[in-house]
């Protein structure tokens, strides 16, 4: 380094220096490491973005132009043709709205019941109560398609196969164990004196859960919901395996409609369509998320102040 | 009905007694739900419709009794059951409901049926997620179609059903000696070319090895790839191939010992010698990027002339017909022959009936199921099925004055060139197990060294294997 | 509070007790029976064979195979996936700095957060179309028409055995990290903001502050990360089935017990032996779950 008496004047690559203070120096490592954070949030976001983007190309291009192509060239054409026959062949919005109406009611109905449950088992002390949770617990462990044929036996013994009412007990049943083991262990977090303030008031045992816990839950119950959306929105075995008999297809979720013309597109090998098929089902959720965003993070942090 | 040994429907007092005590270990508040279901389906006969026999109606079909179908959606469609075959039966029985589905995933939809001896009454077992055949048979859950064999044939007048068939149809769907399914759809082998691309270039098909391979090298110096399979899903197509070599160097027994899993069946000579052969071919000519591929990507490559040759079924042309350029013209050739002194001669073929179908046994109405395949074996039948698939049936004559595509008249060549030269294995459906793990040697072999050493070693060990397991239901033709 | 206690206690449990036991309890109990069992799953009547299922199951070379895939999925899927998302999470909520007093995000939080959460409302069969495009071993899949750019040649990746297993643990955290971003920033929104304001007074940096503030108070959700991801590495099933080349190759090497179990009840018919995978896997799944809970448990009981 110089022998130079006199301050040198703030130079970025001079390590050995502080000469703009603290301040000044934060800024300069927030503008470093601001740059890095944004390549690695970008960096992230394309390698997310490419493969979808790619996709929706791809329902655009002919077999040949996909599988010996360039893979980041445009398609020849941006003719509609695959989507006209995606919606007319594969019915994806008769699928969507059954996908949406099952796993509508079936949400709902596992929150109700799984969070009704995972409170008596957080917060009251009776004999079986340790039974019952690990009944609970224990059905995470296990692989869904081993139970298919009993399953199969017991709905159709009920009656139930092909119905949506069978569908959707059947969808509420494999949600529980992930719904109670989750929402137990917050409800023992929920402090007891606001609990205990409501009973000298006079309040029952139904009324304290459903209009003092349940809200103070909301964090924990809104995120376990989105949760239980996704799982069963992609359910597919369930359906495949209770959805059958007479005009089954009709009753078709999602997921069945899109694995159809993906063992299809194995055959004659329309994948065009088969992309569209896949942009039309995705579209809506993704515009549902990008839209509920605010909503969903809001409610995942509601529980900030404790 | 007769049940091959080990037959698990008997019902003995001391199965009984222990499905009793598990449940009593079992119990829950559930146990009343349990008892109906597994195990707990009864053996008795259902009542099974039945109806006069007479000329008209040798099965004694029950006219009003309702039939239930499932027809595999795959590389046939379903067309040619709803516009051919269910219109011929509801022709015939105009008072009978027929219960038209189809599916994709046979034993995901099936099997549950089964179970429970709810079964439908006629069933197309196909597909990548078929029901093992074996397994059915072993449970008494399939129909002796003996009696079906036996009928007269709906339109071939003065035949029975057996006459009218292809030879050696009935000993394809037979287990241990006894008829259970219909074999459809007949299918010959080959390696499949573009006619045009041929004629461009002034290539001829090879007839002997070294044909093959100076065919091969002249294709490395057009830049293409000479020979490729799918290694994804498809290296059974490839097995076949290197079997049915080793078939016409030993003689079609080599197959057969294989398929009794004799000692030493996949390690014997022949094997050994069509896997070195083949192993060669893939170390040379082959890209290894086909090995993550699926049957369709590479086959839309040979469609855009990137590669010479494709071991597969003559079901290939319809399956491409929207990738298919004008003119590509397909065309197929016998595997060429090994060495001078091969046991078989150039034009023998691997050839067999596919496409099972079968009547449950248990169902309601198995003489009905059983008159479906009578119509499906007609001579109108069978045409309407090659109309609409461009897949050849094992009716006899059924493709006179059709049109035929290239790919399909190429075919019916080749199979006539073959006289009675042609073979087939059946292990492949008989064990699972073995079909796996021939899939992965293959690959290995053709992509990873082409050790034919390790292949036979690789294949006789798992043969081995299914012998010795006592779960397994073993087959001998 | 004693009045009407067991009659809300039964009210509220009758339901849902009911339906998990008709639909899932049922079920299972008899598939645990039925891995003692040489069941094919096409006969009505299982024969009862003990415990040779599970016998057979230590000299089965393949499920050990399995097992050791467990076990790098184990390793490597929730490391991985919880070390991005966390650092994600860290930049999009606090990693803006701080502004007129409070903490905020980088720019563009709000997009990143949306886009970083697209793969979780996709169905794995899509994911796994998408996927065998973009690893497919020639030059018009997407990464090696990629690598094809700098020159280097494709890379057969599923067809790989020694990278196929890598390939479908990239896609398990492609799709993972969005929902744990979203986790860890609900998490670190709970966080009062104070504290980190405290820190930046005391002059701590943005790498101390994650370490040292964030860390240790995001305990709780980690543990419940490391469960979630935990159980995916032992499920795994779907991917590996859309995405492997023959279901679990090449030559098994990328399989797992669901894909054999699958096989085992499905394409051998083996019904009983399948059961038999599905009761090892069901235990081995539970230890983890019990040693990850004993091991991170922490009084949080008020009550």
């Amino acid at each position: 380094m110089a022998r130079i008496d006199t301050p040198a004047p703030p130079r970025g690559d001079a390590p050995a220096r502080r000469p703009g203070g603290p301040a000044q120096d934060q800024r300069r490592e927030i503008g470093l490491l601001n740059g890095l954070a944004h390549i690695s949030l970008a960096i992230w976001a394309i390698i997310i973005l490419a493969p979808l983007l790619w996709m929706f190309l791809a329902s655009f291009k002919t077999n040949t132009e996909m599988y010996l192509g360039n893979p980041f060239s445009l398609p020849s054409s941006f003719s509609l043709d695959s989507y006209v026959r995606a919606w007319n062949e594969a019915h994806v919005g008769r699928y969507f709205l059954n996908s949406l109406f099952v796993v509508g009611l079936a949400t709902a109905g596992t929150m109700l019941f799984g969070s009704m449950a995972a409170y008596v088992l957080a917060r009251y002390k009776f004999i079986g109560n340790r039974v019952i949770y690990y009944l609970f617990v224990s059905g995470l462990a296990f692989p869904v398609f081993l139970a298919l044929v009993p399953l199969f036996l017991i709905v159709n013994n009920m009656g139930l196969l092909n119905t949506y009412t069978g569908l959707i007990l059947v969808y509420i049943a494999y949600s529980l164990p992930f719904t109670v083991f989750f929402l137990t262990a917050f409800f023992k977090t929920l402090p007891n004196s606001v609990a205990e303030a409501a009973v000298m008031d006079g309040a029952s045992h139904t009324r304290l859960f459903f209009q003092v816990m349940m809200p103070m839950a909301r964090p924990a119950l809104v995120s376990i919901t989105i949760f239980n959306i996704m799982g069963q929105w992609n359910q597919y075995l369930l359906p495949v395996a209770l959805m059958q008999g007479e005009n089954a297809q009709e009753h078709w979720v999602l997921t069945q409609g899109i694995a159809n013309i993906s063992v299809q597109a194995g055959y004659e090998a329309d994948w065009a369509a088969m992309f569209a098929a896949v942009v039309l089902s995705i579209l809506p959720m993704i515009v549902v998320y990008a839209f509920f965003q605010r909503q969903i993070q809001a409610g995942l942090t509601a529980g900030a102040v404790k | 009905m007769s049940v091959p040994p080990d037959s698990t429907s008997d019902l003995t007092r001391r199965t009984l007694l222990r499905r009793a005590a598990a449940a009593g270990l079992l119990a829950t508040p559930a146990a009343g739900l349990l008892s109906a279901c597994v195990g707990g389906g009864e053996d008795e006969p259902t009542d099974q419709a039945e109806g006069e026999k007479s000329a008209t109606n040798p099965l004694g079909v029950d006219g009003k009794a309702p039939l239930e179908i499932y027809i595999f959606n795959g590389g046939l469609g379903t067309k040619y059951a709803t516009d051919v075959h269910v219109p011929s039966y509801k022709k015939a029985f105009p008072d009978a409901e027929v219960k038209f589905n189809q599916a994709e995933e046979m034993a995901t939809v099936l099997q549950p049926r089964f179970t429970s001896n709810e079964p439908p009454d006629m069933v197309n077992n196909a597909g990548s997620k078929l029901m093992d055949q074996g397994a059915l048979v072993q449970a008494g859950q399939v129909q002796d179609l003996t009696e079906l064999f036996n009928a007269p044939s709906l339109d071939i007048p003065g035949k029975t059903v057996k006459d009218t068939l292809v030879p050696g149809t009935i000993e394809q769907g037979s287990f241990n000696g006894k008829p259970y399914t219909l074999n459809y759809a007949f299918t010959t082998f080959g390696l499949w070319y573009s006619d045009k691309l041929f004629q461009t270039n002034g290539w001829t098909p090879p007839k002997t090895w070294s044909d093959f391979t100076a065919l091969l090298d002249k294709a490395k110096a057009a830049g293409k790839t000479g020979y490729a399979y799918a290694g994804a899903n498809a290296a059974y197509y490839q097995y076949l191939v290197i079997l049915t070599t080793a078939a016409k160097i030993g003689g079609a027994d080599v197959l057969k010992n294989i398929d009794n899993l004799e000692d030493g069946a996949w390690t014997a000579e022949p094997v050994k010698q069509a896997a070195q052969l083949w192993g060669e071919i893939g170390a040379k000519y082959m890209d290894k990027a086909h090995l993550g591929l699926q049957h369709t990507e590479v086959q839309l490559q040979q469609n855009q002339d990137k590669v010479v040759f494709y071991p597969s079924g003559s079901w290939l042309e319809n399956e491409q017909t929207k990738d298919t350029p004008a003119g590509f013209n397909y065309a197929v050739v016998p595997v060429p022959s090994a060495t001078a002194s091969d046991k078989l001669p150039q034009t023998a073929i691997y050839a067999a009936a596919g496409e099972m179908y079968f009547v449950a046994a248990k169902g309601k109405n198995p003489r009905g199921g059983m008159e479906y395949l009578r119509h499906m074996l007609s001579k109108e039948g069978a045409k309407g099925f090659t109309q609409l698939t461009k897949v050849l049936t094992v009716v006899q004559g059924a493709t006179e004055g059709l049109t035929i595509s290239p790919g399909l008249t190429s075919s019916e060549t080749m199979l006539k060139a073959a006289g009675s030269d042609y073979f087939a294995y059946r292990w492949d459906t008989w064990y699972k197990k073995m079909d796996d793990e021939c899939r992965a040697a293959t690959n290995e072999l053709m992509f990873n060294g082409g050790d034919a050493n390790k292949f036979v070693t690789r294949m006789q060990k798992v043969a081995d294997e299914v012998k010795k397991d006592p779960s397994i239901e073993k087959f001998k033709r | 509070m004693r009045h009407g206690r067991y009659p809300f206690i039964v009210g509220f449990l009758i339901v849902p007790v009911t339906i998990y036991v008709t639909f899932v309890i049922a079920p299972y109990l008899q598939a645990f029976y039925l891995a003692m069992t040489n069941w094919r799953g096409v006969s009505a009547n299982p024969k009862f064979i003990g415990l040779d299922n599970f016998q057979r199951l230590l000299q089965d070379d393949i499920f050990w195979k399995a097992i050791r895939h467990h076990g790098v999925l184990l390793l490597v899927l929730p490391l991985v996936a919880i070390a991005i998302a966390l650092v994600f999470a860290f930049l999009l909520n606090v990693g803006g700095g701080s502004r007129g007093g409070t903490l905020r995000g980088v720019w563009g939080s709000n997009f990143y957060r949306i886009v970083f959460f697209f793969p979780q409302v996709l169905a794995v069969v899509i994911i796994g179309v998408i996927f065998r495009r973009v690893y497919a071993p020639d030059e018009s899949g997407l990464l090696n028409g990629l690598l094809g750019v700098f020159g280097i040649d494709p890379i057969p990746i599923m067809a790989d055995r020694n990278i196929a297993l890598f390939a479908i643990i990239a896609v398990l955290v492609w799709q993972a990290v969005g929902f744990y971003v979203v986790l860890f920033s609900a998490g670190m929104a709970s966080v009062p903001k104070d504290i980190y304001e405290a820190a930046v007074l005391d002059g701590a940096g943005r790498a101390s502050m994650f370490f040292r503030v964030t860390l240790p108070l995001l305990r709780d959700t980690l543990q419940v990360a490391w469960v979630y991801l935990g159980i995916a590495a032992f499920d795994a099933f779907a991917i590996v089935q859309v995405l492997s080349i023959e279901q679990g190759g090449p030559d098994g090497a990328t399989t797992v017990l669901g894909m054999e179990i699958y096989r085992n009840a499905f394409s051998y018919s083996q019904m009983g032996y399948a059961s038999a995978m599905g009761v090892a896997l069901f235990f081995v799944t539970i230890t983890f779950a019990a040693l990850t809970l004993r091991v991170s448990r922490r009084e949080t009981i008020e009550l």
